[in-house]
């Protein structure tokens, strides 16, 4: 798998599909054309990183419901839709399903090139962020039930000797899960283990 | 009932007369029932029978033995006897007579009683007849008099009618050649005095407006044949016009003549004018939806028309960028500029077919029209659509089909509609062909015939009935209107717009055309020749 941001250019027009092509690979990105929405689906490449651009009136499956398809899916791949002649309610349909921006035909290259560059950023630091949840969500898995108990309250700023008191333990057994959790959450510092917290907890 | 009661509750007309008795005849009968018609008198009549036949031999034997006193003896009893039989006789004779005098006097009692019985049921009976006439002239004079009473209603209810109604009642002579009554109304309506009628009878003709009065004139000499029906306005003196609804019904005598006309004018302005408005805001409806189905075509081609101009604009920008770059390949450079000068030519394609659209008809106004090659036409903008409803499409149009005289773009815009219709009614059902028939075939031989047949879902038999009807549709985001529009254009264009479900699945549409005919051309017959 090709692991560096693509850009997925679909349109069922070839001119276009070949134009816009050749300007985003003379910028040095990286792109993939498709015809169809559905071969896009077929292909997937929705897994992969990047951005989409594409016409929001094609034969078969259109622009927007490609882009409901692919929520549905739990995509998160930023979306550029092209018009050719964009009306307000589909924009307004459009970017109420989430999508990154919509720009009519014809465009500047560079109006293109601004969004596609910030849509795959956009497309990196979620991607990035992702990962970090779902690493802090594994890390949080390996916390026994009791440690979580202890976790909890620490991150609700009680002192050692409340919580042992709560949970009917020593202090020094709290003392004890603290290092675990710290330990376990590979957290240097209480504002680490309270970062790792919070990151688990988005990714839920 | 009560005439039956009276008529029993009447004593008899005449009293029962009572039977004369005269006292000799009364004595006479006692006498003979109780003195001699008993045995005495069998007795008696014996012996005097047989002294009557022994008699001459008593006397003989008498006068032989020669005793005086014995013969006188016998005289005696002779003369007793005789006077005895005579006596009985009479008696007898008397009786008889008194029975027969009883027995007729009975007779004629009887029939006395018989016929005063029939007289009295007579008289009974002409006492009801008399009851019952004079009760039926009772009845007739409360009849005449509720007739007077209706007849003075209902004169009264005329005159009220006549004189209360909105509506103008007028009586023509047809001989008298004048009005023989119009109501009071007129003045009002008019605003002209009745009285001006008297000495010219057509003096409500003059109010008439001018553009009508040739029409009127001709109805009015015309009424007295054939009745009359016109609408036509009328000036009043204050400048207003008003609408009138004049009819009028000839009237005819026993001959069999027309000798009246009679007639009401109403006023019908209000009417009009919500008719006129009706019609206005029809107009105006179809203006708008036809102008609402022109952008949606302008829409379509500006969507093909953007798409050339991107990938122009993004050639050129690409170039650009490899040339700023340094790192251009003129090879590569001549292929993308080939590349824009296809676009620009496609786009110049498109723009002329909107000048096709747009100009060739700059007003709608007929022309003669080949419909194959406006449903080709069509096609070209419906391909889109096609595509996206994976729609098959199918043209059976006739070969030298004749012209239509229509008008090019709303004949288009009917045909892209109905195309566009029938490819949303597929694009909604989910199974089946999807098949797209358009067909063109000869009606008649002046009229050509459009088909329009889909395989979609169909219609209800509700949603068929108010399939035409302005705002009715089927679909979540429709006007409703395209149906009603198309139809209208189609008549204005002097056709027919219709819609035949199918039994199994979709429905057709259909339209018809006037075709042009060249009265130049040597096949040319007049349309109802």
């Amino acid at each position: 798998m090709n692991d560096a941001p693509t850009v997925f250019l679909i349109d069922d027009d070839q001119a276009v599909r070949d134009a816009v092509g050749l300007l985003l690979r003379t910028d040095g990105l990286a792109v993939e054309t498709f015809t169809s929405a559905a071969s896009f689906l077929e292909s997937g490449a929705a897994e992969r990183a990047g951005c989409l651009v594409l016409d929001v009136r094609m034969p078969g499956m259109s622009g927007l419901d490609l882009q409901q398809q692919l929520r549905a899916r739990g995509h998160r791949t930023p979306v550029i839709f092209m018009t050719g002649h964009g009306d307000v309610p589909m924009a307004i349909r459009a970017m109420k399903g989430g999508a990154f921006d919509f720009i009519e035909k014809p465009f500047q290259g560079k109006t293109l090139l601004e969004r596609i560059h910030a849509a795959l950023k956009l497309d990196t630091c979620e991607r990035h962020r992702r990962t970090q949840r779902a690493d802090a969500a594994a890390r949080m898995a390996q916390l026994s039930p009791r440690e979580r108990e202890v976790l909890e309250r620490i991150a609700l700023g009680r002192y050692n000797k409340t919580i042992a008191a709560e949970l009917g333990i020593s202090v020094s057994t709290v003392e004890i899960h603290r290092k675990r959790v710290m330990e376990k959450l590979q957290a240097e510092s209480l504002s680490d283990l309270i970062r790792t917290l919070a990151l688990a907890n988005d990714a839920e | 009932m009560a005439m039956s009661n009276s008529a029993m509750s009447k004593a008899p007309l005449f009293p029962p007369a009572t039977a004369p008795t005269p006292r000799l005849r009364s004595c006479m009968e006692r006498l003979w029932w109780r003195l001699i018609q008993p045995a005495p008198a069998s007795l008696l009549y014996v012996t005097v029978s047989l002294l009557w036949l022994l008699g001459e031999d008593l006397l003989a034997w008498a006068n032989d033995i020669r005793q005086p006193a014995i013969l006188d003896l016998l005289r005696v009893a002779l003369a007793i006897a005789v006077s005895g039989g005579l006596l009985y006789w009479l008696l007898r004779t008397h009786a008889d007579a008194i029975a027969r005098a009883r027995f007729a006097q009975r007779q004629v009692e009887d029939r006395l009683r018989q016929s005063l019985e029939a007289m009295e049921a007579q008289a009974a009976e002409r006492a009801a007849e008399r009851l019952e006439s004079q009760q039926a002239l009772e009845l007739l004079n409360a009849a005449r008099l509720q007739v007077e009473t209706a007849l003075g209603d209902s004169e009264e209810r005329f005159r009220q009618l006549a004189e209360h109604i909105r509506e103008v009642f007028w009586v023509w002579g047809v001989t008298e050649q004048r009005l023989l009554y119009i109501s009071p109304v007129y003045e009002d309506l008019w605003g002209r005095p009745a009285q001006h009628l008297l000495e010219r009878p057509l003096d409500w003709i003059d109010a008439v407006h001018p553009d009508d009065r040739p029409r009127i004139y001709a109805a009015h000499f015309d009424k007295s044949a054939s009745g009359m029906d016109e609408e036509y306005r009328i000036i009043r003196p204050d400048g207003t016009v008003r609408w009138i609804w004049d009819r009028g019904f000839p009237m005819h005598d026993e001959y069999g003549h027309v000798h009246r006309v009679v007639g009401l004018a109403e006023d019908i302005t209000t009417r009009k004018l919500a008719e006129d408005q009706l019609r206005r805001q029809q107009t105006e409806l179809a203006k708008t939806s036809r102008l609402s189905l022109a952008v949606e075509l302008a829409s379509n081609l500006a969507h093909d028309l953007n798409q050339p101009l991107a990938a122009i604009v993004a050639y050129t920008q690409a170039c650009l960028g490899l040339l700023r770059q340094d790192k251009a390949d003129p090879r590569e450079l001549t292929g993308t500029l080939e590349e824009v000068v296809n676009q620009g030519l496609r786009a110049g394609s498109i723009i002329r077919h909107l000048r096709e659209l747009v100009q060739k008809n700059p007003t709608a106004s007929q022309s003669t029209l080949d419909l194959n090659t406006l449903i080709h036409r069509v096609i070209h903008y419906a391909q889109l659509e096609l595509r996206q409803a994976s729609v098959t499409l199918k043209l059976e149009l006739m070969d030298q089909l004749p012209a239509v005289l229509a008008d090019d773009l709303q004949i288009q815009l009917v045909v892209l509609y109905l195309a566009r219709n029938a490819i949303e009614a597929m694009h909604e059902s989910n199974d089946g062909p999807r098949l797209l028939t358009l067909r063109t075939t000869l009606q008649d031989k002046n009229t050509a015939l459009v088909t329009v047949q889909d395989t979609g879902p169909g219609l209800s038999k509700e949603a068929a009935c108010r399939l035409f009807q302005p705002f009715f549709s089927t679909k979540p985001g429709g006007m409703g209107l395209g149906l009603s529009v198309s139809r209208s254009i189609v008549e204005s264009q002097g056709g027919k717009l219709w819609a035949t479900p199918h039994a199994d699945r979709g429905i057709s549409f259909h339209f018809t055309l006037p075709l042009y005919i060249n009265p130049f051309h040597p096949s040319f017959s007049p349309p109802h020749a």
